[in-house]
């Protein structure tokens, strides 16, 4: 059984950032083939069924588990600039540089603007099946993910709070 | 976030549930128009644009960055450009992490390479064993040949000589001058 916090692993420390490339390229076949509803149900059950693993150990670790699975994750994901603050009865995630937007861009590829969306309805999902509460503000580059405890009675999601990407 | 350390697990799971979602039709379509015509475009570009010499730029690079220990042997020869594939990183990250949703992730090769071939110009002769181990050579669509005998494009470097290439129980799928994931010919005896 793997050390890490994360459930799949690699023998590279890092993954190749032209994969942000396609998962661009899903979200964008998923809206125009199956609409917004279509999207979202596949980010739902992303998150529930292919994410499982992180659920369990969160539900059974806290949000000490959770603090380790994203320091983990940024680790491994190439070229962003992200610090994990464990506080009372929340773990903020500020990302100042987002690896997905910072490679999408300077690969000049169109990003679809519903992008950061996608942290927000795929970080619920999650969250929710390990007893938690996310919330997600900022976005375009730069944001802020918040994992809580229920205890912590975050007020519910602004969309509004949720930026679209300016390609 | 979805990442890309990962990038192999989430896009086999994707297979998966497009099939469920829309059937094969969906699945395939997406291997085209999200994989092969927005996602991998550069690819595209590169291999219309230059034809063997985009596929040697293209492979080089991509199969150097996933696979930085050497997985894979490239052999460019007139007329044929052949990848020799002994340790696949995205079937061996699947392996390594029991990740088996679909019913063969390998045919997302095929499903989004085989519409790029067939629009370059090119045809397609390939063969894998499901392990992470497989070979691929490209041709013009009008050159003879194809199915090159064990050795004699890639050398020792050929996977089909390695001694597991054909375990007892393991199935190849074969593809002969193909662009079409869904025309896999009969395995070889």
């Amino acid at each position: 059984m793997s050390a890490s916090p994360l459930p799949y692993t690699d023998t590279k420390p890092q993954g190749s950032a032209d994969f942000y490339y396609a998962t661009n390229a899903t979200f964008r076949f998923l809206l125009a083939r199956l609409g917004e509803d279509g999207w979202r149900r596949y980010l739902r059950d992303l998150g529930r069924d292919y994410f499982a693993p992180v659920n369990r150990a969160w539900r059974a670790g806290g949000l000490p588990a959770v603090a380790a699975y994203w320091r983990a994750f940024f680790a491994a994901e190439p070229g962003g600039e992200v610090e994990v603050r464990e506080l009372p009865e929340r773990v903020e995630i500020k990302v100042r540089v987002c690896p997905a937007i910072l490679h999408l861009r300077a690969g000049n590829r169109g990003i679809v603007r519903e992008y950061c969306r996608h942290c927000h309805i795929l970080g619920e999902a999650r969250a929710a099946e390990a007893g938690l509460q996310m919330r997600l503000s900022g976005g375009d580059g730069a944001c802020v993910h918040t994992y809580a405890t229920p205890a912590a009675a975050l007020p519910p999601q602004d969309p509004a709070a949720i930026r679209e990407v300016a390609s | 976030m979805i990442g890309c350390h990962d990038f192999c697990g989430h896009y086999e799971w994707t297979f998966a549930w497009l099939e469920r979602a829309g059937g094969h039709p969906l699945v395939r379509d997406y291997w085209d128009a999200a994989i092969n015509r927005d996602s991998q475009r550069h690819a595209r570009e590169l291999i219309e644009r230059e034809g063997f010499a985009g596929m040697e730029k293209y492979w080089g690079h991509t199969l150097l960055e996933e696979s930085p220990d050497l997985g894979f042997n490239i052999t460019t020869s007139p007329g044929v450009f052949r990848i020799d594939m002994h340790d696949c990183p995205s079937k061996g990250f699947l392996r390594r992490n029991g990740l088996e949703q679909y019913r063969d992730y390998c045919d997302h090769c095929m499903g989004w390479t085989g519409p790029m071939m067939r629009e370059a110009g090119f045809v397609i002769d390939h063969e894998h064993n499901h392990r992470g181990q497989c070979w691929w050579e490209m041709r013009r669509a009008a050159e003879k040949g194809g199915h090159a005998a064990p050795g004699s494009v890639s050398g020792a470097k050929d996977v089909r000589l390695r001694p597991d290439w054909r375990p007892p129980g393991a199935v190849l799928d074969r593809y002969v001058k193909q662009t079409d994931p869904d025309r896999k010919s009969p395995p070889a005896s």
